[in-house]
């Protein structure tokens, strides 16, 4: 919930500077880390917006997953293990945490 | 009206990372060594800070005790005679810097060597929110099965010290203790592991010696 809570309150200051009348669409992009589920966001996102003007706005999700490899082999993951598989090194973890807000569909 | 579509790149977790630095900032300047203090429910989270508070003796303990509406925890510590306060996230599942940033405000950190803030119960939602702590402590019991550890890589990936709690009871429940232990150490090498039973006075010792650890490397 206080993610679809970011998700409305940033879009709401991009459309008070286009003194948007209406959102239409927000698109945006989660790392795979954050382990949130898209349907459960929408689901928190039109919740929240009901009675502003981005009730019924449709959210895009958009997930990017982190780039997981072992620091000695290079061996790449989908998932974090900890100790790669192949060699016993670490695996390092890059981004996967991030959630951007990409673009927004409003009329103005 | 006309339709416009807005290319915005903006990072939308932007306002808690803000405000968990500010904290952050807050808390060195008062010199006080933040410990956030996360795990599962009923793993032990209170009497670790309960016992802590009776066993640290040369230093003075502060705690903001997160829960969604109940005081019980507060009214734990405070009993102990230390600076206290609830923290309550009405529905929210763990706490954020904003939250506590509130808190920091009306918490008088003057004469406070060490902050603790017991998260809300939950081994998912705060790993993604910074509240501006030096430390990250995460406990689990032995009661919430032995395979606790490997379903929650993200938590553990990023604690500071993992502590695998109530192994006394491991026989009972049917945990491999060592299991857990090992599933802590593979998801982060560079974490401090203890295996505890506070009841039981076991590994206590060993957390005591890791925060007096850390507590001296700050006066230094």
């Amino acid at each position: 919930m206080s993610f679809a809570q970011a998700i409305l309150d940033t879009v709401m200051k991009v459309a008070e500077q286009k003194n948007a009348k209406k959102i239409n669409a927000v698109y945006i992009a989660v790392g795979n880390l954050l382990m949130l589920n898209p349907e459960q966001l929408k689901f928190c996102f039109d919740v929240i917006t009901k009675g502003t003007i981005a009730e019924n706005a449709k959210l895009e999700v958009e997930v990017v997953k982190a780039k997981i490899k072992c620091t000695c082999c290079g061996k790449e993951f989908e998932e974090y293990i900890g100790i790669c598989d192949e060699c016993g090194g670490i695996l390092s973890v890059e981004g996967g945490k991030e959630m951007i807000l990409k673009r927004v569909e409003m009329e103005v | 009206m006309h339709r416009i579509e807005v290319d915005a790149e903006m990072d939308l977790l932007e306002e808690n990372k803000r405000l968990a630095e500010a904290n952050r900032k807050l808390l060195k300047e008062k010199g006080v060594v933040t410990i956030n203090v996360m795990g599962a429910i009923g793993s032990g989270k209170t009497l670790l800070i309960e016992k802590t508070i009776d066993a640290l003796k040369n230093y003075r303990i502060g705690a903001i005790l997160g829960d969604v509406i109940a005081k019980d925890d507060y009214e734990r510590i405070a009993r102990h005679g230390v600076k206290a306060m609830p923290l309550n996230t009405g529905k929210e599942c763990h706490l954020d810097a904003h939250l506590v940033h509130h808190a920091l405000e009306k918490f008088d950190l003057d004469g406070i060597d060490v902050l603790f803030i017991e998260n809300v119960g939950n081994l998912i939602c705060p790993v993604d929110f910074d509240l501006g702590e030096d430390y990250r402590v995460v406990m689990v019991s032995v009661t919430e099965g032995d395979d606790v550890i490997g379903k929650h890589p993200e938590i553990f990936r990023l604690a500071d010290v993992i502590i695998i709690n109530k192994v006394a009871l491991a026989d009972a429940v049917e945990a491999d203790v060592d299991k857990m232990f090992e599933d802590a150490k593979r998801l982060n090498p560079r974490a401090k592991v203890i295996k505890m039973d506070l009841k039981k006075g076991i590994g206590f010792d060993e957390w005591m010696e890791w925060l007096t650890c850390v507590l001296q490397s700050r006066e230094r």
